[in-house]
């Protein structure tokens, strides 16, 4: 449906008499798409000095993923990404940068040895992953006839414990399928606590000593004695309780 | 209670009450009193009960056995009462005929009186072990002779217990010895030991009255070494000082020598026949007859108890002839019994066994040359000086060394006029040696034991030449004269405190009772009397022994050189006592200060003195009755020794003459003026020299020089042992410890060095290839775990690239594993 | 390397040419997962930042989510393949949620570091040195 109206959107005829344009899978053009934003952001955000820069890429490669969701048919977790991810998780994620992004820490240099033992590593990585994706050959033969259901209520009544999705193919017929109400409850527990948690971790201590970042910010020296007189305020904070 | 189990109880209490007192002293003695004071009145209280004891069995006895005369001028028997055999009690039971005493049986003159048997009673108290016919028990024998000398021995050691009472009082305090020098140059200072010498006496004193009670030689040989265990500890009661402790060394080794001989004359004896009492003992034999003792062995009474080879050692002599026979008639046992039995008179006219019986008569008699003294064992006596005078009195004078004589007259029956001969010859060598010595002596203790010891070689020369009784009755006399001698010597050395009589003279004065009582002895010694009317107890006993030394060399010419050695010997005897007495009493001193302080001794020294001198005088004389000391002798004369006994083995033709012989008349006159001659001589030469002056000693001295330092240095008989034995045995003794040193010590000590060295090799490879080994491996696990404590760097980053690493890693080989299995 | 060759058979799905006209399967998808979980995994393996490691926890996550979305896609199944089904989609709605906790954990961390230590830098993290 999306990729008929995107068919029909589609101004330039010109350079679309060239292509067969009837024959052309919207479907992969949009996956294409998406993946290729979501893999160069990705990988952007590897190669990217600026820790700033690293947070738009990354954004910006979350986002592409959250398209990919829909593509797949997961409109609900994809509409979730956005929400959550994209919207909660990297919003806290650009608050920590800003409080952080001192000018000494923007751009932190690695050396070029780990860089490369670092891409080497990544290297055998991926080829290991995807040797594996593509040696199992029912993953690479796609159903186009199938039809998805919307996701929502499923899902929704999944979270409550009742199961009201088909079946999948394949299956055992007399799989019990369990619904994920506890889970549900765990992770809702779970919250409570990393809410509290975190809360706790990040209150405002009351110092003896002063912050060594405000020690820091104070003396203009460089930035090795800071590290010691944090390294001392640290310790005594530790020792002396605060 | 009848006189069988009275005597054993009477002297078997006698004998016991010693041995209590030692007892007593040996756990309580320190606390006897201030120091121990009263220890002395324990053993004098203990040897006055068995004086009292022996007095008691000697009444019971005479009351019995009554002494009567024995008539001399007339070859009638000694006609002492019949006693029957005796029967010994076991267990206390006995039964005895009563023996017909004192009726004048005259039984005829020749032949009868072999056939009279002394009175004796011997039982056993406890029988160690019985085996078959071998017995060893615990066993009196006690006849005329053993009651006698019970008497003897008790009395003279109360005399001297009381007389140590007073002379051994330096021991009460503690004690400076002079003749002890300490590596420091002082004197030794030392506790006293008063307690202990009484403990020593009494436990010598029960010895000694073991010996004299034994009724089988067993127990004697066990007294025996007893007795010599406590003349070790008397005479090196000194011990700190090196000469005493010495002399004692000397004299239980010398004893030892002879007591091997006496050990092998036991071992004849037992291993022939099986027995070594002296009487039957009833129902003690295998089949619960009599088994005989060593007496009726040797001279059984069917044969009128003349001496002949025991059966035992007949056969034991042959013993292959009767294997053979034995073996022959193996089925037939009471037909080889039988037909050895009658062939045993043929093998005993053929001489078999005289050669063992031989060896047993003169291997114990090896015993007495060691105990009593003589040739050539005789080097321990004068060094026994060393003890205290009261030991040399009691122990070294009239009974230890009395041992060895009561020995061969209880031993008598079975030694045969071959062993006889031996013995008189040895007494006579030593007689001569020992009166020789005497004669050049200074020491007065010295020349008493010298005179012991010569005395002691006149006893076994009458005992040789067949007196049994002379040399009994001598050795009696001679313990009463001689312990007196000692007393009187004590006595002077304590007031002079020296032995050498050249410092003394004119004693006489300041001591007269000392001298007095020495008088006496000096006379008894040497048989002073009136020829035929009375004398002094010696007179008796030497004139008996001339009378038969003279009677044997008349039957045997060619030892008349016996009776010459006991005529000189008389002779020297008298000279050197008498030479003794004025040196030491008489004349003016030759030394003013020793003559200055000399004093009487007090009373409780005294009174022993006079009363053994009292016997000394009488001792030797018999009462109207017939009651004396030799009737008393000849009721315990063994049967068959009252006969003449002729015998043709080793010495050719020897007759030992019966003693009776030679109190008739002819022999018995020349006897006596021999003595009387001699002895007078002896006396008149002295006086000369050393009273009167007229010859100088020291003229006779220079002039007869090379005689004279001979005899001064004894003969060189220690001189000559110490070559001959003490040296070699010194040299193998030396070569025995330095092989042990040099070759054993020095093979186990490099075998303790390679050990080492070994233990050290392998304390190397433990130490640096087994620790080390251990130690490298902690080191290097060490070293890797720092070295692995690097890769916790803290550092994230690095944390994250191991992670995939390890992922990748993990899933390359799980595929290829994988891929392995699937493709096969 | 032999694992990838053998991956693929001569009549491999063209991966750029032609697949404007064919159909996307699973694969495809869990290329660009591996992708992402890669760059992610580098991300945290290389940057210095604190922020950027939780930056390339972030990738992982997702690129782990990308997995399970494509395993439960109706669109991406093959006769006869297996499929998660619901699950796939609801175990990716749990991650996203648990990304977010972790994430604001890790940030108050983070924060409580800076505050600390006066440095995002994790090098000058190495306190935990054995």
């Amino acid at each position: 449906m999306i990729m008929s109206l995107l068919a029909s959107a589609l101004p330039m005829s010109g350079l679309l008499a060239a292509l067969p344009v009837a024959a052309v899978n919207w479907h992969s053009v949009l996956f294409l798409l998406f993946a290729a934003v979501a893999c160069a952001c990705a990988v952007a955000v590897v190669l990217a000095d600026n820790v700033v820069r690293m947070a738009f890429y990354l954004v910006l490669s979350l986002a592409a993923t959250a398209g990919l969701f829909f593509l797949a048919g997961a409109e609900f977790v994809g509409a979730m990404q956005l929400m959550i991810y994209v919207g909660g998780t990297l919003v806290l994620l650009v608050f920590g940068v800003m409080l952080t992004a001192q000018a000494p820490f923007v751009a932190i240099k690695t050396s070029t040895g780990d860089r490369v033992l670092a891409g080497m590593v990544g290297a055998a990585l991926l080829a290991v992953l995807l040797q594996a994706a593509f040696r199992v050959e029912p993953w690479r033969r796609p159903a186009m006839a199938a039809v998805a259901a919307p996701a929502a209520t499923p899902i929704g009544m999944a979270l409550l414990g009742v199961r009201v999705d088909e079946p999948v193919a394949g299956a055992p017929p007399a799989a019990v399928r369990s619904g994920y109400l506890l889970p549900f409850e765990i992770v809702s527990v779970h919250l409570l606590v990393v809410l509290v948690g975190a809360a706790y971790l990040a209150r405002a201590k009351r110092r003896r000593t002063p912050r060594a970042i405000d020690v820091a910010a104070s003396s203009v020296g460089p930035v090795v004695t800071a590290r010691e007189a944090a390294r001392s305020s640290a310790s005594a904070l530790v020792s002396g309780g605060q | 209670m009848d006189l069988a189990s009275q005597l054993p109880m009477l002297l078997g209490l006698a004998w016991l009450a010693p041995l209590v007192s030692f007892v007593a002293i040996l756990f309580f003695g320190p606390r006897m009193g201030h120091h121990g004071k009263n220890a002395a009145w324990v053993a004098t209280a203990a040897i006055v009960t068995s004086l009292g004891l022996s007095l008691a069995a000697f009444g019971t006895w005479l009351t019995a056995h009554p002494v009567t005369a024995v008539s001399h001028d007339s070859h009638g028997a000694a006609v002492d009462g019949h006693a029957a055999d005796s029967h010994d009690a076991q267990e206390h039971e006995s039964h005895e005929h009563e023996a017909n005493a004192g009726h004048g049986d005259h039984a005829d003159h020749g032949g009868q009186h072999a056939a009279v048997v002394p009175a004796a009673y011997s039982g056993d108290w406890y029988t160690l072990y019985q085996g078959g016919s071998l017995r060893l028990s615990i066993g009196w024998y006690i006849d005329a002779l053993t009651v006698m000398m019970f008497v003897v021995v008790t009395f003279i050691a109360t005399c001297i217990h009381v007389y140590a009472s007073g002379y051994m009082h330096d021991e009460l305090h503690d004690v400076t010895d002079h003749e002890v020098h300490l590596s420091d140059g002082g004197h030794l200072h030392r506790p006293g030991r008063f307690p202990r010498f009484f403990q020593a006496l009494s436990l010598f004193c029960f010895s000694m009255l073991g010996i004299l009670i034994a009724g089988n030689l067993a127990m004697v040989f066990i007294f025996w070494e007893l007795v010599g265990i406590c003349s070790w500890f008397l005479i090196g009661f000194y011990f700190e000082r090196k000469s005493a402790s010495t002399a004692a060394n000397k004299a239980f080794i010398v004893n030892r020598v002879g007591d091997f001989g006496m050990l092998i004359g036991l071992m004849a004896l037992w291993g022939a026949l099986g027995t070594l009492h002296f009487a039957d003992t009833p129902a003690a034999g295998p089949a619960g007859q009599t088994a005989p003792g060593l007496f009726s062995l040797v001279r059984p009474a069917e044969s009128g108890h003349a001496l002949q080879v025991p059966d035992g050692m007949v056969k034991f002599a042959n013993a292959s002839e009767v294997s053979r026979i034995a073996v022959e008639n193996a089925s037939r046992p009471g037909d080889g019994a039988n037909e050895i039995a009658s062939r045993i008179r043929d093998w005993r006219s053929q001489g078999y066994g005289r050669w063992l019986l031989f060896i047993a008569g003169v291997g114990i008699f090896c015993g007495c040359v060691g105990k009593s003294a003589q040739f050539p064992l005789f080097v321990w006596l004068p060094d026994a000086m060393e003890g205290p005078t009261p030991v040399s009195a009691l122990v070294h004078s009239a009974t230890m060394v009395a041992a060895g004589v009561y020995l061969v007259g209880r031993f008598y029956p079975v030694l045969t006029p071959d062993v006889l001969l031996v013995i008189a010859v040895i007494g006579g060598i030593t007689l001569f040696i020992a009166a020789t010595i005497a004669l050049v002596a200074n020491d007065i203790k010295r020349v008493l034991a010298y005179s012991t010891v010569s005395q002691l070689g006149y006893m076994m020369l009458a005992l040789g030449v067949g007196g049994w009784s002379a040399g009994l009755f001598h050795l009696v006399t001679h313990a009463f004269f001689k312990s007196l001698l000692f007393l009187c010597s004590g006595s002077v050395i304590h007031a002079c405190h020296t032995n050498d009589m050249r410092k003394m003279g004119g004693l006489a004065r300041v001591m007269p009772w000392t001298a007095g009582t020495m008088l006496v002895g000096c006379l008894a010694i040497i048989g002073a009397g009136i020829p035929f009317v009375i004398g002094l107890s010696g007179y008796y006993s030497k004139d008996a022994i001339l009378a038969q030394a003279l009677s044997y060399s008349q039957a045997n010419p060619s030892w008349s050189i016996l009776f010459y050695a006991v005529a000189g010997g008389a002779f020297l005897t008298a000279f050197y006592m008498f030479r003794l007495w004025f040196m030491t009493f008489a004349g003016t001193p030759r030394d003013h200060h020793i003559a200055d302080h000399a004093h009487e001794s007090p009373n409780v020294m005294v009174v022993p003195l006079v009363a053994l001198s009292v016997l000394a005088i009488v001792a030797g004389w018999t009462l109207p009755g017939g009651f004396g000391l030799a009737n008393l002798l000849e009721q315990a004369r063994p049967a068959g020794t009252a006969a003449t006994m002729s015998d043709s083995f080793l010495f050719g033709n020897l007759t030992v003459p019966a003693e009776h012989l030679s109190h008739e008349g002819a022999i018995h006159v020349t006897a006596t003026l021999t003595a009387f001659t001699t002895a007078a001589a002896g006396v008149l030469l002295a006086a000369m020299m050393y009273l009167w002056r007229i010859i100088s000693p020291e003229m006779v001295a220079s002039v007869f020089r090379p005689i004279y330092s001979f005899l001064a240095n004894r003969w060189y008989f220690d001189e000559l042992y110490n070559a001959i034995f003490v040296r070699p045995v010194f040299a193998v003794a030396s070569l025995a410890s330095g092989t042990d040193r040099g070759v054993i010590d020095r093979l186990i000590d490099g075998i303790a060095w390679s050990a080492r060295q070994l233990a050290g090799f392998d304390a190397w490879i433990d130490r640096n290839l087994v620790d080390g080994l251990v130690n490298a491996t902690a080191t290097a696990t060490w070293n890797a775990g720092l070295e692995l404590k690097k890769l916790q760097t803290g550092r994230l980053r690095q944390y994250v690239m191991f992670i995939v690493i390890g992922t990748v890693a993990l899933f390359v080989l799980a595929s290829m594993l994988f891929r392995a299995a699937l493709a096969g | 390397m032999n694992l990838l060759s053998a991956g693929l058979p001569s009549t491999a799905i063209p991966l750029f040419a032609g697949l404007l006209d064919a159909p996307v399967g699973v694969a495809h998808y869990l290329v660009v997962g591996a992708i992402l979980f890669t760059s992610g995994v580098v991300c945290m393996a290389l940057k210095r930042n604190a922020l950027g490691v939780l930056m390339g926890i972030e990738l992982v996550l997702n690129g782990a989510n990308v997995n399970f979305v494509a395993f439960s896609s109706p669109y991406l199944r093959g006769e006869g393949a297996a499929s998660l089904g619901l699950d796939g989609q609801l175990i990716a709605l749990f991650v996203i949620l648990l990304a977010a906790a972790e994430a604001a954990v890790a940030l108050a961390i983070t924060l409580n570091f800076y505050n600390n230590h006066a440095t995002v830098d994790i090098d000058q993290a190495d306190d935990l040195k054995g």
